[in-house]
């Protein structure tokens, strides 16, 4: 796999690297994409399944009390009154 | 010592709660350094568990898990207590709520010893990702313990608990199992809520049991299992009681023995000790009925295919914003989550997260995502079709034994190999449940496993007791 495929998926996946860790990267992947490879001579007309899970079980879709602010913000480092703090967007 | 003999020296107080707990946790103090398989040891909340438990027993309403000290996999939320998934990302992260799987436990008052080590995210089959270290195999110190719920197979393999709850996508509870020659249960997909469990790939994952014993397995997963409305994907038709069929007649079920899991890579020692164990069966009246599961050669690609796409999806939410690690630079919104990852995730995190978003991009997704879902459901039809002819399927757990630590570490799709024997049963969402069956000549555990049909985990944990009755395991000495 070339550096430029590498530092395109690092873009999708949003995971910075630096020079040489693309490089590292762009080996492993290489390698990788070598045992993955045999998926494409699988040669069959069989349709994909979607999975077997019974959907009609789902809970009805109410409104009641989630985890109280206080608790959800705790895990965050930087945080403004209730509110994740991030940088300046517009 | 058993659950069930346990049960019964807390019921005659012969020992009391707090005791049986203070032993494991003097246990864990003294010897835990040398094999690192706790990230969090809960000294106070675990004595606090025992108080209750306590007060439960001596009203005689204990049921059988009231008391049993438990071990946990650091990738399921447990309320006030830090749930890391082993990762530099969650190194601080303390969840508001439990994980339903341990609401239930509380709710039998077993008591929660600590969070146990893995392989971060559960992204590897050696527990040697761990941003806490790697963990150690309590039978050779200088081995993996495999994984990715190498901590708990430990913490069971070197009594440090009575049984632990682990987490299974590819192979990750039956695999250590195997290497550190304990019991492992992977229930069939919907059998236990994932609500709390931290996703890698949702459409495999399945939370199941490490002990020391297929009994052992059934009583906890007696207490996990059920359809949970915070799940949309468990299910109603898992029915419990599934030490049902112990000291039952097994010598009416029919064993398959798919020819593709015997051919060439399998090693000589673990082959002989699996096919011994079928002679067992045979000896005792099971008939064996040779089977075929031709897509095997395609598993691999497909489960690393399947679960690094979804992985990609799933650890999207670790920006560092709303919790987890959060990079000190980042000028703009972007940077600061690319630099928060790129610092919270280690090497084989992002190596999947990289396959993932390659298998799904433009170009990519016809030729590899969906060729990989059509081997998942080739996979599924010939287990079908096994099942017509047999009622559960017997293979070994793994190609070798625990190997040597730092074995793999320049070579991570020679490593992905070893997962060939377990990925099918998450594939197709197959029970599965690996115990010992002998050793190779180093004294090393070798696991086989029984693959049963979608929700009998009953069958296979009464063919696994009765193998078990039989056979003589050796403790590791630590």
């Amino acid at each position: 796999m070339n550096t430029d495929m590498v530092k395109r998926l690092a873009q999708l996946s949003k995971i910075s690297f630096t020079e040489e860790e693309l490089a590292k990267m762009s080996s492993d992947m290489s390698d990788i994409i070598a045992l993955i490879e045999k998926v494409s001579a699988f040669d069959t007309d069989v349709s994909m399944t979607p999975n077997t899970v019974d959907y009609k079980s789902l809970r009805a879709d109410t409104y009641k009390p989630s985890c109280p602010t206080e608790e959800i913000i705790k895990n965050a480092k930087k945080v403004t009154g209730n509110s994740f703090t991030v940088p300046k967007v517009v | 010592m058993s659950i069930k003999k346990l049960r019964k020296l807390l019921d005659n107080k012969e020992i009391s709660a707090l005791e049986l707990t203070e032993q494991y946790l003097n246990k864990i103090e003294e010897k835990d350094k040398e094999i690192n398989s706790f990230i969090t040891v809960c000294y106070e909340s675990a004595l606090e568990d025992t108080k209750k438990a306590q007060e439960v027993i001596d009203s005689g309403k204990a049921d059988m898990l009231t008391g049993i000290p438990i071990s946990v996999k650091d990738n399921i939320c447990t309320l006030g207590i830090k749930t890391t998934c082993a990762s530099k990302m969650l190194e601080d992260f303390i969840p508001p709520y439990d994980a339903t799987v341990i609401e239930k436990l509380k709710k039998s008052n077993a008591v929660i010893l600590g969070k146990t080590n893995m392989d971060e995210f559960s992204m590897g089959g050696s527990s040697q990702t761990s941003y806490f270290g790697g963990v150690k195999n309590p039978y050779d110190l200088s081995r993996v313990p495999g994984g990715s719920s190498g901590g708990s197979a430990a913490s069971v393999s070197a009594d440090f608990c009575v049984a632990s709850l682990g987490s299974d996508t590819g192979g990750s509870i039956r695999q250590p199992a195997s290497f550190c020659g304990v019991t492992g249960i992977k229930p069939t997909y919907g059998t236990v809520s994932r609500h709390g469990l931290i996703a890698f790939a949702s459409s495999l994952d399945q939370i199941g049991v490490l002990a020391k014993s297929a009994e052992d397995t059934a009583y906890i997963l007696d207490c996990i299992h059920g359809y949970d409305k915070y799940d949309a994907t468990s299910s109603k038709n898992a029915t419990g009681n599934y030490t049902s069929l112990i000291g039952s007649d097994v010598t009416k079920f029919k064993i398959g023995i798919p020819m593709e899991f015997f051919a060439d890579g399998l090693n000589y020692e673990v082959k002989t000790a699996v096919m011994n164990a079928s002679r067992y069966y045979q000896s005792i009246g099971c008939e064996i009925v040779e089977c075929s599961l031709p897509s095997l050669e395609y598993a691999i690609s497909a489960y690393y295919l399947i679960s690094s796409a979804e992985a990609a999806s799933n650890l999207s939410r670790f920006d560092g914003i709303k919790f987890g690690h959060r990079c000190d630079n980042g000028e703009s919104y972007d940077e600061l989550i690319k630099n928060s990852r790129r610092e919270g995730f280690g090497t084989e995190v992002k190596r999947r997260i990289m396959l993932g978003n390659y298998a799904l991009s433009s170009g990519y997704y016809d030729a590899y995502y969906k060729n990989a879902l059509r081997i998942r459901a080739q996979i599924k039809n010939e287990y079908d079709l096994i099942f017509e002819k047999c009622d559960v399927i017997l293979t070994p757990t793994t190609p070798t034994t625990a190997y040597k630590i730092g074995e793999f570490k320049n070579n991570p799709a020679e490593m992905y190999l070893e997962d060939i024997y377990t990925v099918t049963a998450n594939i197709a969402g197959l029970p599965a449940i690996s115990t010992t069956c002998g050793y190779d000549k180093n004294g090393l555990p070798i696991g086989m496993s029984l693959i049963g049909k979608a929700f009998d985990e009953k069958t296979i944990i009464a063919m696994c007791d009765r193998f078990e009755k039989d056979f003589i395991r050796k403790e590791a000495v630590i």
